[in-house]
């Protein structure tokens, strides 16, 4: 870890995305040298700092990373405190994989324990496996083990990160049992002290799954008990999340080559429009059907960078109405006609009848939808 | 100074503690609290010794407008303790609030009720601040958790910082000159001697101040008047048990403290037995409804609820901790709303069911009694003679007339009573919806002691029979929910209780619940029914009134919307969807103009359900017909043959008669190619099987024209094969013929069996067909 977090500046920029631990190593040696609250054992810092590492902090210039409830933070720090794994749930796009990320680099300051679930993941993966020319000529022995991320976090006291759990088939996410409970890790090739690997103080684990693609309805029950589950859920204000994706919108563009800012009044309106699609309810109270997608903020952030694309690209200006409709039929109805249907019926009943430019222009360019 | 103001948040223990310490300390001559000043000639009326919780309810009413609202006490309110305090230490006792009936009242049905909307700004970046997730954990954080040494100051520090940096309403500053008065009079009276003020915490700076600076009312001696109902209208306050739910079921800027029951406990025991006790009674909730809570999820719990007490700062776990702990152990899925303690709003009805038993276990059901001396809500004796006035006390069964005027007014206060669950009115028999031919009612009455405390009950709902049924009838519309039929029977229990014209929150959960009924048909019958209604009743008064108007325009926009979500290809044709297509039809024939209907929309909803194959074939002609139906350029002979399949041609075609049965003949008059000729050439064209196939439905289909029509078809379909003459008497012959004295079962096999002779010669090739 210390080792990552002295990288020079060089090799930083060289990265596209450096690991949390090294994207704040300031931040978190800032905190580190402030922090008097207890430390549970094995934690690079207490429950307070971790929190205000996450929530931010105006006083220590602590930027704010997630925007949520605080008590989600609070049940977060605090069950992986105790002798249960965190597992976070929820729909598409409510950073919970980036929420992982900063809890197991301010709990451990060391976010790179990380296991992709899919399909395809075995335990090996999970566990450990062998350099095999070495096995072949020396035998099992430590020499010939190489560690994966769940034995290393075990013999390191760190936290581990297992994104996407549901997509791993069961057996495999089973291997997690003992452990998560006995906290102890069974290498049977290899014989006396070293074929038992027991966690150390700091160990846990945050798992990750997403109730869209396949529900933690497929978790054996003995997996669930070890773990207290989490819901994120999609920003619950207007204006920040308003605020994150003019901004998040604004820097993509801006990455992407565009130099005509997005107009803000047309982010308003998306950002409307999928918070009501999203909840099934109007800002007038009235009810409406939810498609089956997500509509989730990260959705927002791409439409309205897709819709920046398309106006200055093909144009040379910012983005306008038509292009955020043309935008929306493949954002909201990605495969299902039924979604088409409920954007259309949006666009009718509910996008008529508001007032403003803006809606008036996404009501005439309704007809843009294809079928 | 000798005034002592305590601001408190209403239903707070910590507050309530505070202003017990302090009225026993002080010994005052005064205690001015919060509360209708109307009814401070009967505060020995409060003191009675009920069992609270209990509130004052105050209503109001100026021609249709009714004003009620309640200002709830609980045994750890800081009003009724500084009341109860006061009165043993000897003090004078006065509400210095305004009256419900002033305007500065208007739209506020709890008293006691936050309204933190005004300072939303200050308190999100308190919580921010002090990472915590909004006003009641805030709250709580603050005030009931920490030590109570320097309680007041921290209040008074809290509460100035609300007020300096918010918006008072002109109500607010309407009401703080009226308190400001009371104090000063009291001040005055107290001669030197402490007075100690009770008011929520948003109002005391305000207070403060204004006491403090000079009397600029000239009329601004002695103890200030209480205002009187406007001209014109009544007013008054009595008081109603109350419960824990109701209290709890305020919701928006009426809301107060959530979980009455914690904070009950908090008061009474303490906040480690508080937290035990409700960790104890959820687990026994949800034991009852069979989820499984181990041992080792308890101890979960616990460990959780400790950790985050420390994490957050807590002496002893909070409300807040002891349900995050709970979750956190207790639910191992997803959950599909936020939890609803991170912010305010009432529990979605789709909460899940371990969140929900916790959210109830915290809300509690204590319900109050009142001391049997208590006067009575004026609707109990309104009740008594408005019966006598109608003849109704006795105990014989009634007949009522309902085109009779008086027995018209008979059947509402009938009705109204039933719909307030008074026991004892009984309805035998009568119409059901109000459309029927029935115009009479049976019903039976039964006195008895059983009425009277249900009455009283029934006086927290307003003071008239009228009143509390409409406010009876709102509370039933927002629970039916989604629930079509449930809607339906408040929109008929409101049409007999002759509340035609509903207020808005009835009016507003109604057409909530509408948008979101799922089923097509239960929609078509309340549209079917509210659009005959609107257009033609006479007895009940509702032509043309703006309820069944609301309805129909609601019913009209999500029955288009149902209908084109309705999916999975070929299907027999189903009636009931049928009707509610027709009714619709008829809204926008008859009523788009004067309720507003959106003619375009539903025109382009109908296109897209026509065109697209996906949809049920009769769902497909009846879009097709809906648009022929109101005027549209059709082209129906190539629609026919566009889905002229047998498996689906009578199933469209049912949609098609449903919906444009009138247009199908008036164009048989006039076209070339209509429907009944490119149908005739069509069945002529299927075999035997197919036509086997396509029978029933074409048999249903047009069922939908009466005799008389299908006569007329059938003298068009004669003549197109060039016979004339009257088609009644040729189907007469023609029947006569059909008409057989064998058996039908032997034809049939006979038939069958001719059949197999000819297959089996055609396959030997004896045969050529």
């Amino acid at each position: 870890m210390t080792a990552q977090t002295q990288q020079t500046p060089h090799d930083e920029r060289a990265l596209q995305r450096p690991p949390a631990e090294v994207r704040f190593a300031d931040e978190l040696e800032r905190l580190r040298a402030d922090d008097t609250g207890p430390r549970p054992p094995g934690w690079a810092l207490s429950l307070q700092a971790a929190r205000r590492f996450i929530m931010g902090d105006e006083r220590l210039g602590i930027a704010r990373k997630f925007v949520g409830d605080p008590s989600l933070i609070d049940r977060a720090l605090v069950t992986l405190a105790t002798n249960r794994g965190l597992m976070l749930v929820g729909v598409p796009g409510t950073a919970k994989s980036l929420l992982s990320e900063l809890i197991a680099a301010a709990v451990s300051g060391d976010s790179t324990l990380t296991i992709q679930g899919g399909a395809a993941t075995t335990e090996d993966q999970i566990k450990y496996s062998w350099n095999y020319a070495l096995l072949v000529s020396e035998g099992p022995s430590t020499r010939s083990l190489v560690p994966a991320p769940l034995l290393r976090g075990m013999a390191e006291g760190k936290i581990v990160r297992f994104e996407e759990i549901t997509r791993c088939p069961l057996e495999v996410q089973d291997c997690l049992l003992s452990p998560l409970s006995d906290r102890v890790l069974a290498i049977p090739e290899l014989t006396g002290p070293e074929s038992m690997v027991f966690a150390r103080e700091g160990f846990n684990v945050i798992a990750t799954a997403n109730t869209r693609d396949r529900g933690v309805n497929e978790m054996s029950a003995a997996l669930k008990r070890r773990f207290n589950f989490e819901t994120v859920f999609p920003i619950a204000d207007f204006d920040t999340e308003l605020d994150l994706v003019h901004t998040e919108a604004a820097r993509l563009l801006k990455q992407s080559g565009v130099e005509a800012p997005p107009r803000r009044e047309l982010t308003e309106v998306l950002v409307t429009m999928f918070r009501e699609l999203r909840t099934g309810t109007t800002g007038e109270g009235r009810t409406i059907d939810r498609p089956s997608t997500g509509m989730s903020t990260a959705e927002a952030v791409s439409v309205a960078h897709a819709v920046g694309l398309r106006g200055w690209f093909l144009r040379g200006e910012e983005g306008n109405a038509e292009d955020l409709v043309a935008c929306l039929a493949g954002t909201v109805a990605k495969d299902n006609a039924e979604d088409l249907a409920h954007l259309r019926r949006y666009l009718e009943q509910q996008a008529s009848q508001r007032r403003g430019p803006q809606w008036k222009a996404l009501y005439r360019a309704r007809h843009a939808l294809p079928g | 100074m000798a005034v002592t103001f305590i601001g408190v948040r209403h239903h707070s223990p910590a507050c309530a503690r505070l202003v017990h310490r302090t009225i026993e300390r002080l010994r005052p001559a005064y205690v001015l609290v919060e509360g209708p000043a109307d009814f401070n000639e009967r505060l020995d009326e409060l003191l009675l010794g009920h069992e609270p919780p209990i509130a004052i309810f105050s209503h109001h009413r100026n021609g249709p407008l009714v004003h009620t609202a309640w200002s709830p006490l609980c045994a750890h309110s800081p009003e009724w303790v500084a009341l109860n305090t006061g009165r043993a230490c000897g003090a004078e006792l006065r509400f210095i609030d305004l009256p419900v009936w002033h305007h500065a009242m208007a739209g506020r049905r709890n008293r006691y009720a936050d309204a933190d909307e005004r300072y939303a700004e200050v308190t999100r970046r308190l919580c921010r601040e002090l990472a915590v997730d909004g006003i009641d954990a805030l709250w709580d954080h603050l005030f009931e958790i920490p030590d109570e040494a320097d309680l007041a100051e921290r209040l008074e520090a809290y509460f100035d910082l609300l007020r300096g940096e918010s918006e008072a309403g002109s109500e607010d500053t309407a009401r703080e000159r009226y308190m400001a008065r009371w104090i000063r009079a009291a001040e005055a009276a107290a001669d030197g001697r402490p007075v100690v003020v009770v008011t929520g915490g948003f109002h005391t700076p305000a207070l403060r101040a204004l006491v403090a600076e000079p009397a600029a009312d000239p009329d601004d001696g002695g103890w200030p008047q209480v205002p009187r109902p406007p001209e014109g209208s009544v007013g008054g306050s009595f008081l109603v048990p109350f419960s824990f739910r109701r209290l709890d079921s305020f919701s928006g800027y009426q809301s107060g403290m959530p979980s009455p029951e914690y904070y009950h406990r908090l008061w009474e025991h303490g906040p480690r037995e508080a937290a035990d006790g409700l960790t104890e009674a959820v687990v026994r909730r949800l034991r009852k409804r069979g989820v499984a809570v181990s041992t080792a999820d308890l101890i979960a719990a616990r460990a959780l609820t400790e950790g985050l007490a420390r994490l957050r700062g807590h002496r002893h776990p909070g409300r807040t901790d002891l349900l995050d702990g709970l979750v956190s152990a207790l639910v191992t899925e997803d959950l599909e709303d936020p939890l609803p303690w991170s912010s305010r709003g009432p529990l979605r009805p789709d909460a899940h069911p371990v969140v929900a038993e916790m959210v109830a276990a915290l809300s509690g059901d204590r319900t109050g009694r009142l001391h049997p001396d208590t006067p009575a809500p004026p609707l109990v004796e309104r009740v008594r003679a408005d019966l006598e006035r109608l003849g109704l006390e006795g105990a014989e069964p009634v007949t009522l007339r309902l085109t009779d005027r008086e027995d018209l007014e008979r059947s509402r206060l009938l009705h109204r009573l039933r719909v307030l669950g008074v026991p004892g009115f009984d309805r035998e028999s009568g119409p059901d919806t109000g459309t029927e031919e029935v115009l009479e009612e049976q019903w039976t009455l039964h006195p008895g002691e059983h009425r009277l405390p249900a009455l009283i009950e029934a006086g927290a709902y307003g003071a008239t029979p009228a009143d509390a049924a409409l406010a009876a009838l709102e509370e039933r519309a927002a629970e039916a929910g989604g629930d079509a039929a449930a809607l339906a029977d408040v929109l008929f229990d409101a049409v007999f209780c002759g509340c035609g014209e509903l207020p808005d929150k009835i009016a507003e959960s109604l057409s909530a619940g509408l948008d979101a009924s799922p089923d097509i048909g239960a929609l078509g019958r309340v549209l079917e029914t509210m659009l005959a209604l609107w257009r033609h009743d006479r007895v009940l008064g509702l032509a043309r009134s703006p309820l069944p108007a609301l309805v129909i325009e609601r019913c009209v926009t999500r029955l288009l919307w149902l209908v084109e979500s309705v999916r999975g290809g070929p299907a027999p044709a189903e009636p009931a969807r049928l009707a509610a297509m027709a009714a619709v039809r008829d809204a926008l024939l008859h009523a788009a103009e004067p309720i507003g209907l959106d003619r375009e929309a539903a025109l382009a909803v109908a296109a897209r359900v026509g065109a697209d194959p996906q949809v049920p074939p009769d769902l497909r002609g009846a879009a097709f017909g809906l648009c022929w139906a109101l005027g549209e350029p059709a082209d129906p002979a190539r629609a026919v043959l566009g889905v002229a399949a047998p498996a689906t041609l009578g199933d469209w075609l049912a949609g098609l008669f449903a919906l444009a049965r009138e247009q199908v003949l008036a164009a048989e008059e006039t076209g070339e190619r209509t429907v009944l000729t490119v149908l005739d050439t069509l069945i002529g064209e299927l075999t035997e099987e197919e036509f086997l196939v396509a029978l029933p439905a074409l048999r249903q289909a047009f069922g939908y024209f009466p005799p008389r029509e299908r006569e007329i078809i059938a003298r068009r379909l004669l003549e197109l094969r060039g016979v004339r003459g009257s088609a009644g008497s040729l189907l007469r012959s023609a029947r006569s013929l059909l008409r057989t004295t064998a058996d039908p079962m032997a034809l049939a096999e006979a038939g069958a069996l001719e059949k197999t002779v000819d297959r089996l010669l055609t396959d030997e090739g004896l045969i050529t067909t």
